[in-house]
């Protein structure tokens, strides 16, 4: 995973408030879309950072522990990623997804991060982030609906229009991952 | 809209500087707009000598050393953080009279002002706690 981080902050060693402080600076330094790796040893950051970040619009990722350091990784969300309007039509709600997720006439399109893909996809999803969609069309089947899905609906937005421009049959998933309740797979380190 | 924080500091003993400085550090670091308002022993928290001079009182000596090997920022680090991060420190024009204590004896960024200085901030916030 750590190859998917833009960012890293050694926090080990500070304690509350520190680590959220910390982050918030490195948080502001930090472009849309990006990772930030934090290490800490304050156990209190676990939960500290999870609601700094949900109150600072920002996505906690998850974390990992080794030894007596936890890792935390945030996304930097963009402004207005959660309020994007959807403009793609042809959407299915998710629990039409929970439904049908491992019907093999279907491919599920996961366009996220690989760091947000790691830490929990639907079973079975197609890992494509949306800013490499273009160059990987050919892994696609054109013989299957596909069903796009990322964090909120608007990534999946707009990878759906451009499928839909390639002649697939598509429909953009909403809201996303982040109301889905259905089981999830993780992507363990090495 | 940002969340606003207002806080009294009433008490000038380690453990009210800590309660107070952790709350707003970690509030200004949420975009959350915070006052704290020094008064009576609270000025203690921003003057000059008196915050490097902070003590835990009596029978709670110990303390001191479990902060430290806890990491926890000194209260000087703290009040840096927060006026680098916006916080808004007043310092109480009566307490100060009464005490014989001038504003240049504060640390450097500190408004005075009275009661209703500090109302006026907490009126419309979110949250207010007194230390």
């Amino acid at each position: 995973m750590s190859d998917k981080v833009d960012q890293r902050l050694d926090c080990k060693g500070i304690a509350c408030p520190m680590p959220v402080v910390k982050t918030k600076k490195a948080m502001d330094q930090l472009n849309p879309g990006e990772v930030l790796q934090v290490e800490a040893t304050d156990r209190g950051s676990l939960a500290d950072l999870k609601a700094w970040s949900e109150r600072s619009g920002h996505q906690y990722l998850g974390s990992k522990e080794e030894g007596d350091v936890l890792h935390h990784f945030i996304r930097k969300s963009s402004e207005g990623e959660e309020k994007e309007e959807q403009r793609f039509p042809h959407v299915v709600e998710l629990k039409e997804l929970e439904k049908r997720y491992s019907d093999p006439d279907l491919t599920v399109l996961d366009v996220r991060e690989p760091m947000e893909y790691a830490f929990g996809h639907i079973p079975g999803a197609k890992l494509i982030p949306l800013g490499e969609l273009d160059e990987r069309l050919s892994e696609l089947n054109t013989d299957k609906e596909i069903w796009v899905i990322c964090r909120s609906g608007s990534r999946s937005d707009l990878a759906s229009q451009k499928l839909h421009e390639k002649g697939f049959q598509v429909k953009n998933v909403v809201p996303g991952m982040k109301d889905w309740q259905g089981p999830t797979e993780k992507e363990e380190d090495e | 809209m940002a969340k606003k924080v207002a806080i009294i500091a009433a008490n000038g003993d380690l453990a009210t500087a800590y309660k107070t400085m952790n709350i707003a550090t970690a509030g200004a670091a949420s975009d959350a707009e915070v006052g704290i308002f020094f008064t009576f022993e609270g000025l203690n928290i921003i003057h000059r000598e008196g915050h490097q001079q902070l003590s835990m009182g009596p029978g709670k000596e110990h303390m001191a050393e479990g902060f430290k090997k806890a990491g926890v920022p000194s209260i000087g680090e703290l009040l840096d953080i927060a006026r680098e991060s916006g916080v808004k420190l007043i310092g109480c024009q009566m307490t100060m009279d009464a005490m014989g204590i001038d504003k240049n004896q504060l640390i450097d960024g500190v408004e005075v002002g009275g009661a209703a200085s500090f109302l006026d901030f907490a009126y419309d916030a979110d949250i207010t706690l007194s230390f």
